[in-house]
């Protein structure tokens, strides 16, 4: 009896430290770029331009450009992402091909982001001449996040119950305005998670905009989708490795990299908070 | 049997992949009746009734033999397009189905999408419906609230008034009752009594009992075959098959 009373903590114990141990491990990345930020974190910080080799001043033109990147994405990702899952889970005949499709889908889900950069500088910068620009970034970007989009929305469109199918179809509703009023809606704070995700990595990501978007230094805003812009992460990485001064600047990075957290976070909670309220509206 | 026939079935077979469901059916259904589909789990009662409005279309690997005509028309044939078919032919599902919207917009969404865009138009129907399928009373204040809200009974009045907002000739009705208590059961057997007189009914059920009381004609399947067809009071009392007599005594099923 106490044995197995004592093998029930034990694993209970066991369980509740592998959370604690991930729940400690953001909490203790979270205090300690907040500690080491914070100070940099001024009015001027996020709406001034860098000054003096980008040694003092702000991050401006950083913050607007990871914004632009960012939504970029999205617009480029989430469309043709969720298009992309409607295909594969409502038409296509399940069969080999299908299969094949997606496999290749995960496989680029697992495609490292720089082999992402390479490709966007060959194909968007290179050959179709959009140069580094916000339109080629927001590309790469897009591509690089449309297999989680993809995977987070043909889950989503497979936990729509097959019922609200037949129900619309036996009414004489044609297939496509199924999937667009009924299916579609149902399946949304589905997909919105797929986003989050997305958006996490869209604008975290360094290696697919250094050849395709990103800007060592710039004052100005940009003015067009063919504009090079500044991004955090990119800003952040010369900043740490090959700055002017590296170590005297070492504040400006923490601060970068709480902003770039705290921009993405605020991104997340926006579609969080879009999130929760569709799924107030569905039950069944 | 008299009566205008509304569908015709000549030899249908059927088969899902290598599975043959149907074997040689050969009926009519009558305008303005109901007709009960009854016999055992699996006998092909559903995926008759679900062949009537192409619903079967939506598994892969199914096909169809034979001719179904619906007003004189092959169904199955090359330029048919099954959406219109479907339109015509409404269905009621065994679960109530109602979409995650209001009451309102459950009836409203087939007309808004096919024929009917006009406000005014839409709240007449609306209340038209849901008058037929004796639900207005309970819930004309609350049309703007989710459906999900409603009961289960309700839930399926519901789906069934969603059905006759489209003007359907036909109504199918697969179990439809098979998931509710029995006062809600009640109601929809005094509905279907109702709508016989605007629609032609074909119903599968379970309960011998619900097929004797709606119901006017039988059709008795067994493993994929129509084993009798008639008159309800005729199958009920002195069948001519020995089977079915075994059927609705309940010897099996």
């Amino acid at each position: 009896m106490k044995w197995r009373y004592f093998r029930q903590h034990a694993f209970f114990g066991i369980v509740r430290l592998s959370a604690l141990i991930i729940a400690a491990a953001l909490g203790g990345l979270l205090f300690y770029i907040i500690v080491n930020g914070i100070g940099a974190i001024s009015w001027d910080f996020i709406t001034k331009p860098p000054t003096d080799s980008m040694t003092k001043g702000g991050i401006m033109p950083a913050i607007v450009g990871t914004i632009y990147l960012t939504v970029g994405a999205i617009a480029i990702g989430l469309p043709l992402g969720v298009v992309s899952a409607i295909y594969l889970t409502e038409y296509a005949r399940q069969g080999r091909i299908i299969r094949i499709i997606k496999i290749g889908i995960n496989c680029l889900a697992g495609v490292p982001s720089v082999v992402f950069g390479l490709f966007g500088l060959g194909f968007f910068v290179v050959f179709l001449k959009f140069g580094s620009s916000i339109l080629a970034g927001s590309l790469t970007l897009g591509f690089l996040i449309m297999p989680t989009i993809i995977g987070a929305a043909e889950e989503a469109l497979k936990a729509v119950p097959q019922t609200f199918r037949e129900a619309s179809l036996a009414l004489g509703v044609s297939k496509w305005q199924t999937t667009l009023r009924i299916v579609l809606p149902a399946a949304l704070p589905g997909i919105l998670t797929g986003s989050i995700l997305g958006i996490g990595r869209a604008a975290g990501e360094t290696a697919p905009i250094m050849f395709t978007a990103a800007a060592y230094f710039t004052t100005k805003l940009p003015g067009s989708l063919f504009d090079e812009v500044m991004a955090l992460p990119y800003h952040i990485y010369v900043l740490a490795t090959a700055g002017t001064n590296i170590e005297q600047t070492r504040p400006l990075q923490y601060g970068t990299v709480l902003v770039l957290v705290a921009l993405v976070l605020g991104i997340d909670l926006i579609a969080i908070v879009i999130r929760s309220y569709m799924r107030k509206q569905k039950r069944w | 049997m008299e009566g205008k026939p509304i569908i015709n079935l000549h030899n249908v077979n059927f088969y899902y992949g290598q599975t043959k469901a149907l074997t040689d059916i050969t009926m009519d259904f009558n305008k303005n009746r109901v007709t009960a589909l009854i016999g055992p789990s699996g006998c092909g009662k559903s995926t008759l009734l679900r062949l009537l409005n192409r619903m079967n279309d939506l598994i892969d690997g199914t096909r169809v033999e034979g001719e179904i005509l619906f007003a004189g028309k092959n169904i199955y044939s090359e330029d048919i397009d099954p959406v219109e078919i479907r339109k015509k032919i409404g269905m009621v599902f065994q679960k109530p189905n109602p979409f995650p919207k209001t009451i309102y917009n459950n009836i409203a969404y087939g007309p808004l999408l096919t024929w009917a865009h006009k406000k005014n138009d839409l709240d007449t129907l609306v209340e038209y419906s849901l008058r037929q399928a004796v639900l207005w009373n309970e819930v004309k204040d609350i049309l703007h609230k989710s459906a999900m809200t409603l009961s289960g009974g309700q839930q399926q009045r519901l789906c069934i008034a969603r059905a006759l907002a489209m003007k359907p000739d036909v109504l199918l009705m697969d179990e439809p009752t098979s998931a509710l208590d029995p006062i809600s059961t009640a109601k929809i057997e005094e509905l279907i009594e109702e709508l016989k007189k605007h629609y032609t009914i074909i119903i599968v059920t379970h309960n011998m009992q619900q097929a004797a009381r709606i119901s006017d004609e039988t059709a008795f399947f067994y493993i994929g075959k129509l084993i009798e067809y008639n008159k309800t009071e005729k199958i009920f009392t002195k069948p001519d098959v020995k089977h079915t007599e075994d059927c609705i005594t309940g010897r099996f099923g």
